[in-house]
């Protein structure tokens, strides 16, 4: 590669035209084909864009759908009358302020703890514990004049964001000690590490979330029962971390024994051998897979809406959830579409980052 | 979401079985709280439970827990707490404590009532099941749809009553189950099944506002059923569900006396009847029956106004849907509402 871009052939940068000619049009048949595709995506292109674009109506003057009745295009008006219900559901219009901070605090830290300087283990715990009391303190409120708002009437993207930022962060511990007990020459801690992660891995998440909502307050003593969205949570990082512990402990199996092996004989204890040799090779190896739960999870965070949760998706049905707007609700959906692409865009982008900078996946 | 009913009914046992600890006096738990704990919507349902652009809740439903709590408070404003919930979820919650009372469109039926452990009020509302279909395929009557398919809500009553209909009157659909309604409706719109059911507020919204072209769709002629929708409290708290039994016909009275918010003030002053004076606390004896205060229904229909008022506002002509009162007027516009004897 080196070489080549040293010395370029001279035909090596023809002109663009040239270049698509070369390309699409070298035979006959080549021709038809790239015709008849380019005719068939420039009609999908423009009858999308006709509908998105030119014919859509972006804002509405009076808060009301009256100038979306009877147009051929797009109703955009409806996110700019209902975006904040959207991204912050119940939370009180007043105070919307200050879900908006903690959203944005939120994805600071995890911006933060995804960048290589941040990497030593007092930096990462320091902004967690920093960012998280931060979050708390704008959420709940109760200080500093702030009024108290429940984490029931939180919502919308910050509640997303909230609930699988938390969930990671509880079931990643969980999914690394899940993985290493199963991988423990004591058949009884193997076997029951086995056993919890076969059986909640047998359970559809829907039941695990009802359970933890409806069902524990039944079984539960109240004062062990905490608020509806901790036990979701629990239940939630429980489920992610099942899936997160077969994927690293697939990231351990694939490691050549000689290493723990030479780390024994180099006289390293345990918990050495397992946080300096063996997990940080797992995990490199274990990469795709965990971006791809990650993904997964992130997006799985939807389903709490069927436990009266207002996350991101259910605040856009809300929006479009009154005889004003009913009609809109493609529009919202593409909204929350973009809103969920980003994240999970952004998420596949970095895993991709890693991948590179770890050097996995080509070798 | 068959997961979700299988798991309401597990849950049924569960609390059948375990003891519940606060179906004695919800009155004392609710006042000492300080706060209603009424059910809202995961999402919204038309008219019903709806919110509104600033994040607040609204319609018919959220104004008749804004009326109990102002009955029971004075006033609703800090004293309501509506708790979002899915269709599935109302039962477990109102066992489990999350909830007083389900405000919820909740149609009444044996098996809620009895093997759920519910209490059900006086239906506040009759809803007209219907049909809807293309119009091109020119049908007449619900038999006429024979062969065909229909898109249903899975998990509501619905698929019982068209269940009962189509055995009843010998004709079959095939069934395609959704777990949202605007699944459902888009399905429907892109012509993958011929019919939809849903109550006769849901269809006309959908013909006029949604559909773009509202003539291509109508309303196949003939109720399948008429559902009562009452409100539901647990079962052995005979004094809550008398509260919202009455919260009810109070409403209903109120708007038989024509008290509205606007006059209540001057008919309370000058209360036209004994019966008047009692229900607005004029002379004492409406609120020591519940263990609340005399102006309890005074205050509610300060706050909230009449029957009438809150259909307005919600459903009825001073909302977007223009829903007339059709069979839920009074018995003496022809309708079934009529309120108990206060004596």
């Amino acid at each position: 590669m080196a070489n080549e871009k040293s010395s370029p052939l001279p035909n090596q940068h023809p002109a663009l035209g040239a270049r698509l000619v070369q390309r699409f049009f070298r035979t006959p048949l080549d021709s038809v084909i790239s015709t008849v595709t380019l005719t068939v995506l420039a009609y999908l292109a423009y009858h999308v864009l006709d509908w998105a674009v030119f014919n859509a109506i972006w804002t509405t003057p009076d808060g009301t759908s009256e100038v979306c009745r009877g147009v051929d295009g797009a109703c955009w008006a409806v996110i700019q009358q209902r975006w904040r219900l959207i991204l912050f559901g119940l939370f009180p219009y007043q105070e919307q302020w200050r879900s908006s901070l903690a959203c944005v605090l939120l994805v600071v830290i995890v911006v933060m703890s995804c960048l290589p300087t941040f990497w030593t283990a007092l930096r990462l715990t320091l902004i967690w514990v920093i960012g998280f009391i931060g979050f708390f303190l704008l959420m709940r409120g109760g200080i500093f004049g702030m009024s108290v708002i429940a984490p029931s009437e939180w919502g919308g993207l910050t509640l997303t964001a909230f609930f699988f930022v938390t969930c990671v962060l509880i079931g990643m511990p969980l999914a690394i000690a899940l993985a290493l007990l199963r991988r423990s020459p004591l058949p009884v801690v193997s076997g029951g590490a086995a056993i919890v992660i076969d059986c909640v891995r047998s359970l559809p998440l829907v039941t695990i979330l009802f359970t933890a909502a409806l069902i524990l307050p039944f079984v539960l003593p109240g004062w062990l029962l905490g608020d509806k969205i901790w036990r979701v949570i629990l239940g939630f990082a429980l489920f992610y971390a099942v899936y997160q512990a077969e994927i690293i402990r697939g990231g351990i199996q694939s490691l050549p024994g000689g290493q723990d092996e030479a780390a024994k004989a180099l006289g390293l204890s345990y918990f050495h051998r397992v946080t300096r040799i063996i997990l940080p090779q797992a995990f490199r190896n274990a990469l795709p897979p965990t971006i791809n739960q990650l993904v997964i999870t992130f997006k799985e965070t939807s389903l709490i809406v069927i436990i009266g949760f207002f996350d991101v998706l259910a605040s856009g049905s809300a929006a479009f959830g009154t005889g004003e707007w009913s009609f809109a609700y493609t529009e919202v959906y593409i909204f929350v579409a973009l809103i969920y692409f980003v994240f999970v865009f952004s998420l596949s982008r970095y895993g991709a980052y890693l991948e590179r900078r770890m050097r996995v996946g080509t070798n | 979401m068959k997961n979700s009913s299988m798991l309401a009914a597990l849950a049924t046992m569960l609390w059948s079985s375990a003891a519940i600890a606060d179906s004695g006096d919800t009155l004392k738990t609710v006042l000492e709280r300080g706060a209603l704990n009424c059910t809202g919507h995961n999402g919204s349902y038309l008219g019903m439970t709806e919110i509104d652009d600033q994040g607040n809740w609204s319609g018919f439903d959220i104004d008749l827990c804004r009326a109990l709590s102002a009955g029971l408070f004075g006033t609703s404003e800090g004293h309501l707490e509506i708790v979002p919930l899915s269709w599935a979820q109302r039962w477990p919650s109102l066992q489990s404590g999350d909830v007083d009372v389900i405000i919820k469109t909740t149609g009444v039926t044996l098996s809620r009532d009895t093997e759920v452990g519910l209490a059900f009020t006086r239906p506040y509302m009759l809803n007209s099941v219907n049909y809807m279909t293309h119009t091109k395929l020119g049908v007449e009557k619900p038999s006429d749809l024979d062969g065909g398919t229909i898109c249903l809500q899975a998990g509501t009553t619905f698929e019982r009553y068209f269940a009962a209909h189509s055995e009843s009157n010998d004709y079959s659909l095939k069934v395609v189950p959704f777990e949202r309604t605007e699944e459902m409706k888009a399905a429907f719109e892109a012509g993958r099944c011929d019919a939809i059911m849903d109550w006769d507020l849901q269809l006309a919204v959908f013909k006029e506002t949604e559909a773009a072209n509202p003539d291509d769709f109508m309303i196949v002629p003939g109720t399948i059923a008429a559902e009562p929708v009452g409100i539901a409290t647990r079962q052995g708290d005979a004094n809550w569900s008398d509260i919202n039994n009455w919260m009810l016909s109070f409403l209903i009275m109120a708007e038989e006396e024509n008290i509205t918010r606007e006059n209540v003030d001057e008919v309370r002053a000058n209360p036209p009847s004994a019966s008047v004076a009692k229900l607005l606390g004029t002379t004492p004896g409406i609120g020591e029956v519940f263990g609340l205060s005399d102006d309890w229904v005074y205050n509610m229909i300060k706050e909230q106004g009449n029957y009438s008022e809150i259909w307005d506002r919600n459903i009825g002509a001073g909302s977007i849907y223009k829903l007339e009162r059709g069979v839920n007027a009074l018995v003496r516009d022809g309708g079934v509402h009529f309120s108990l004897i206060l004596d």
